[in-house]
Parts: C-alpha cells; sequence; structure tokens
C-alpha cells in the first residue's frame, strides 16, 4: 500500500429522491382512496368510535378484573387443546417426510409428480384454518376430531412449502456423489438427503408446533374442541372477568410452548 | 448384471477396465460445445491424468465415462459396455463399477463416515434395503476394511462435516473404494488442497493403482502432480486433445501449448514439505 496523501475521489453516491417521493406519493394516494365510501372503499365511522367509547371501556375494565376461579374449570378444555396441538403437529410431522421430498427439486428430478405435489399443497394453503375447521365440523361432528384434521392439514402446508424451499436453496453435491456410485434417487434421499436435511425440518416442526397452540385456542369458535369453545361459550354470557381468565392462559401456555420450542432449536445442529 | 461375479475376485479386489472413447463430443443444453470429437484408449491398470485450464473440457470428459454427461455422438466404451446409450437400471449397475472422488468432496456433512462410506454399496444394494435403513454385515465389513485402507478407521462414527479437508477427501475414496470399483475416476481431487495434503492423496490414488492394479483417472490443473504421479498425460484445451504422451517426460513447451499461455506459478502446487 502506498501512503499517498491526495484526497479520495469517491464516485457520487446515486440519488433517487424523485423515484422515492414518487413511491410515498403513490401509497398514500393509494391508501387515501381505499378510505373513501364513494368509490368502493372502507367507511371509517370515527364518530362512532367516540360515540360508543364507554361501552368499549366498560369491557375493558371487565376484562381487566379476571375471575380466577374460574381457573380449575378450563384446566380440561385447555388440555384438549394442547392434545390437539401435538398430536396434529406429530401427524403432520410423519406426512410431511414423504410430501416434502416429493416436491423439493434436489429430491425429486420429476417434473410432473413435483407440480402435482406442489399443486395440492398450494390448494390446501389457500384455504383458511378457520374455514377448514367450519367444513370438517360439519362433515365429522363438533369435538376434538376435526380441530385435529384441521391443525394436521394446516401443519402439512405449512411445513412442505419451507422446508422443500430450504431443501431447494441448499448445497447438494453429496448427491453427484451418489449417483456416480450408481444410487436411485429414493437411495439417495433416504442414506444422505434426509440425515442432510433433519434440522430444516425439526425446525419447521416445532414451529407448526407453536401455530398450532395459538390456532387450537380459537379453532373452538366454530365447535372445533378445545379452550376455543369454553372462550366462545363465556363470551355468549359477557362474562367477560371469565373471558380474562381464559385468555391470560392461552398467552401463558403459548408463552411456555414458545419458549420450550426455542430452547430445542437453539440445539439443533 | 452378470460381469459384476465375473470381474470380482474371491478377495474382493474388482479386475481393471479399459476406457474407450471414439470421437466423443458433448454439446450442453446452453450450447456450449465442451468436447470436440475426443478420441483416446486408456488401457486397464493404466493411471492416466487429464491436464488442462477450467473450462477445457475436462470434467466435461471424466463424467462421460459414467454417463453422469451424456455424450451428445461418438461412442463411450468402459470394460467392453457401451455407456452412450445406457439408461436407468443397466446405467447405475455400470455406475456401480466405476467410483468417483471430486474437488469438493461431495459428501454428506451431516451424516457419520460410515453412512457416507456405504454410499458405495449402493449400486449392490436393493433400493428396499437402504429404505429401511438395512446393511448386510458384509458391506460394513467391507466399508471398514476401505476406511483402514485410507487411515481413517477411527473416524468411521465422526461426522464428514467435522473432518478437514484432506480427511474429507479420504473419507471420499473410501467411498470410492467401497464400490470395488474396476475404474476410478477423480476430478480435480487436491484443488481445495493444501501442498501436504494434496500430496498425500495424490499418494493414495497412485497407491491404490499400484496395489489394486485399478485403472485410474485424475482431472488435474497443477503440472508437477501431473508429471509426478502418472505415467501418462492428456492435455486438454477447448474440448480437444492437443497433448497425449508421457507425463514425467512434458516439457514446459507442451504445458504451455495445453494452457494456451505462459506457465505461471499457480500452474504448480509446490513440494509436500
Amino acid at each position: 500500500m502506498t501512503t499517498q496523501t491526495t484526497e479520495l475521489r469517491m464516485p457520487p453516491k446515486p440519488r433517487n429522491r424523485w423515484r422515492t417521493a414518487a413511491i410515498v406519493a403513490a401509497l398514500c394516494t393509494f391508501t387515501v382512496l381505499t378510505c373513501l365510501p364513494a368509490i368502493g372503499g372502507v367507511e371509517l365511522d370515527f364518530a362512532g368510535m367516540v360515540r360508543n367509547w364507554a361501552n368499549g371501556a366498560d369491557k375493558m375494565g371487565e376484562l381487566l378484573r379476571p375471575d380466577f376461579s374460574f381457573l380449575p374449570r378450563t384446566i380440561t378444555p385447555m388440555l384438549e387443546t394442547l392434545a390437539m396441538a401435538v398430536a396434529g403437529a406429530a401427524l403432520a410431522a410423519a406426512a410431511s417426510i414423504p410430501l416434502t421430498l416429493w416436491a423439493a427439486r434436489p429430491s425429486n428430478p420429476n417434473r410432473v409428480t413435483r407440480q402435482v405435489v406442489r399443486f395440492i399443497i398450494n390448494v390446501n394453503r389457500a384455504v383458511p384454518d378457520l374455514v377448514f375447521a367450519m367444513v370438517l365440523v360439519a362433515m365429522v361432528g363438533v369435538g376434538v376430531l376435526p380441530g385435529l384434521i384441521t391443525l394436521f392439514l394446516f401443519d402439512v402446508g405449512v411445513v412442505v412449502k419451507l422446508v422443500s424451499e430450504a431443501i431447494e436453496g441448499a448445497d447438494h453435491h453429496y448427491i453427484e456423489a451418489g449417483q456416480a456410485a450408481g444410487g436411485t434417487q429414493s437411495q439417495i434421499n433416504k442414506a444422505t438427503l434426509l440425515p442432510q436435511s433433519w434440522t430444516l425440518y425439526a425446525n419447521q416442526w416445532l414451529y407448526s408446533l407453536e401455530l398450532n397452540v395459538r390456532i387450537s385456542a380459537i379453532l373452538g369458535i366454530v365447535g372445533a374442541g378445545g379452550i376455543g369453545r369454553l372462550l366462545d361459550e363465556r363470551r355468549g354470557f359477557y362474562a367477560y372477568d371469565d373471558v380474562s381468565v381464559i385468555i391470560l392462559e392461552i398467552l401463558v401456555v403459548v408463552m411456555i410452548i414458545e419458549l420450550c420450542s426455542n430452547l430445542l432449536r437453539s440445539r439443533l445442529r | 448384471m452378470t460381469e459384476a461375479a465375473s470381474t470380482t475376485q474371491p478377495d474382493g479386489v474388482a479386475t481393471p477396465w479399459s476406457i474407450t472413447l471414439e470421437d466423443v463430443s458433448v454439446t450442453y443444453p446452453n450450447g456450449t460445445r465442451a468436447l470436440r470429437g475426443v478420441s483416446a484408449h486408456i488401457e486397464a491398470g493404466e493411471m492416466v491424468s487429464i491436464v488442462g485450464l477450467s473450462g477445457s473440457g475436462k470434467s466435461t470428459l471424466i463424467r462421460t465415462i459414467n454417463g453422469l454427461v451424456p455424450a451428445t455422438s461418438g461412442r463411450v466404451v468402459v470394460g467392453g459396455h457401451e455407456v452412450t446409450g445406457l439408461r436407468g437400471r443397466a446405467l447405475r449397475q455400470l455406475r456401480g463399477h466405476i467410483g468417483m472422488i471430486f474437488q469438493s468432496f461431495n459428501l454428506a456433512d451431516r451424516t457419520s463416515v460410515l453412512n457416507n462410506v456405504l454410499v458405495g454399496r449402493f449400486a449392490h444394494t436393493p433400493s428396499y434395503r437402504t429404505l429401511l435403513g438395512l446393511t448386510s454385515a458384509a458391506d460394513k465389513e467391507l466399508a471398514l476394511r476401505c476406511l483402514d485402507s485410507v487411515g481413517m478407521l477411527e473416524k468411521v462414527w465422526a461426522r464428514a462435516g467435522a473432518l478437514s479437508g484432506g480427511q474429507k477427501q479420504r473419507v471420499a475414496i473410501a467411498r470410492a473404494l467401497c464400490q470395488q470399483p474396476s475404474v476410478m475416476l477423480a476430478d480435480e481431487p487436491v484443488a481445495s488442497l493444501d501442498p501436504p495434503t494434496a500430496h498425500a492423496v495424490m499418494g493414495d490414488l497412485a497407491r491404490i493403482n499400484a496395489e489394486r492394479d485399478l485403472t485410474v483417472l485424475i482431472n488435474i490443473h497443477m503440472m508437477d502432480l501431473a508429471r509426478q504421479y502418472s505415467r501418462r498425460m492428456i492435455g486438454l484445451r477447448d474440448g480437444e486433445i492437443v497433448y497425449d504422451g508421457p507425463a514425467a517426460s512434458a516439457t514446459d513447451a507442451d504445458f504451455e501449448q495445453i494452457y494456451d499461455r505462459p506457465i505461471q506459478s499457480r500452474d504448480r502446487m509446490g513440494s509436500a514439505l
């Protein structure tokens, strides 16, 4: 390196002031337009919010006074919710192994079967979980079963999509070695690609378990069992002190599950 | 394939195969002409280095021999089997007799050394046994012997990713030996290694060639390694053979002709010490 003291001539920093201004202006215009009922936008009734403020404040007041004597009655439904979440995640984990291998390019070079599996998964993901739950409640009846199936379908969609994309984003030099040794794709997948991808799977399995606890708490509202049903029932009776207990309980359980899941995930190599 | 039985001697060492390339050309789907009318014959048991710059077609040439890259035109014959035109099961069976090692080792880093070596048994194992994770005692014994022959037996339970570069290449050699191959292909096997390790790995390949009388083909860029470890050298430039003769007596001028430029310091690996 030479130690010259000449001034550094930096190239001018590219500036796109006009482009930035145009983007901001476009976003603002769009936001305003969507709030104009005259052209089909949503109607924001600020006056109504002010008028009914007292209503909301009363409810908030009741929610702030949880009645903990209600807690024992929530234990069984909460366990039901947890059972649903764990069983749904476990079944989905098992189903996701072959489906993911079919959906990812490195593990399935056949374009046709890959696209078929991806299409099914995309359709599955396009359906909101509450819709699944409502339809399944109508099909198999009120209870834990429709909730379990809903969580299973939801988890399979999440895990297969995210893990197959992660597999496609990773390097797989060992596949060429497996081919050079005369291996079939299924031999290569089982002996090398799966061990190589366990952490990707495990990460998403734990994540789907976290999601399940959160989702299953609401699924009960449409009749799919668990703590959600109790929540809906107490809300129907305007028993906001009980509702408050349930919400707090869900909060605590979700946090505990997340904590455990994070602990496990940090141990994955 | 019945040849499998006849080429494997009782002691588990296969008989070497010869390799014949007849007017082989490869054009990739994007239009790149990687090989242009390459013809060569390699005797069973020979150790040949293929020298050339990156992009000269070395990797393509070596991959036409086990069909990882299909020849667009021409004939590739390995041990009496025509590779061109082989597909599916027949191609996999043939590949089972051709071991290969790579510049980036191509191990599954998150699984054990043993599992990686057992990859070499793929072509000799029914798919259902691999899927169920059933390893025969004979295969495991063979894998351990192959690891031992490259001095890596004590690492058998280690994760492949935890090994150093030189150790990884040795495991990769064990994986190829575990196929009980008749031909060994090596694509830039020492390009990712430091000089002492590179010499050790080249020494391993020379020893395999001598002890097992195996046909060995090595893609290599370093001229000193080619001269030292192989008897015959094939020079490739722009997909064509521009040199085919003894390696030890190849002059610097020969190398300049292969490289199509003056020799640079990075064309030599340097000594082991």
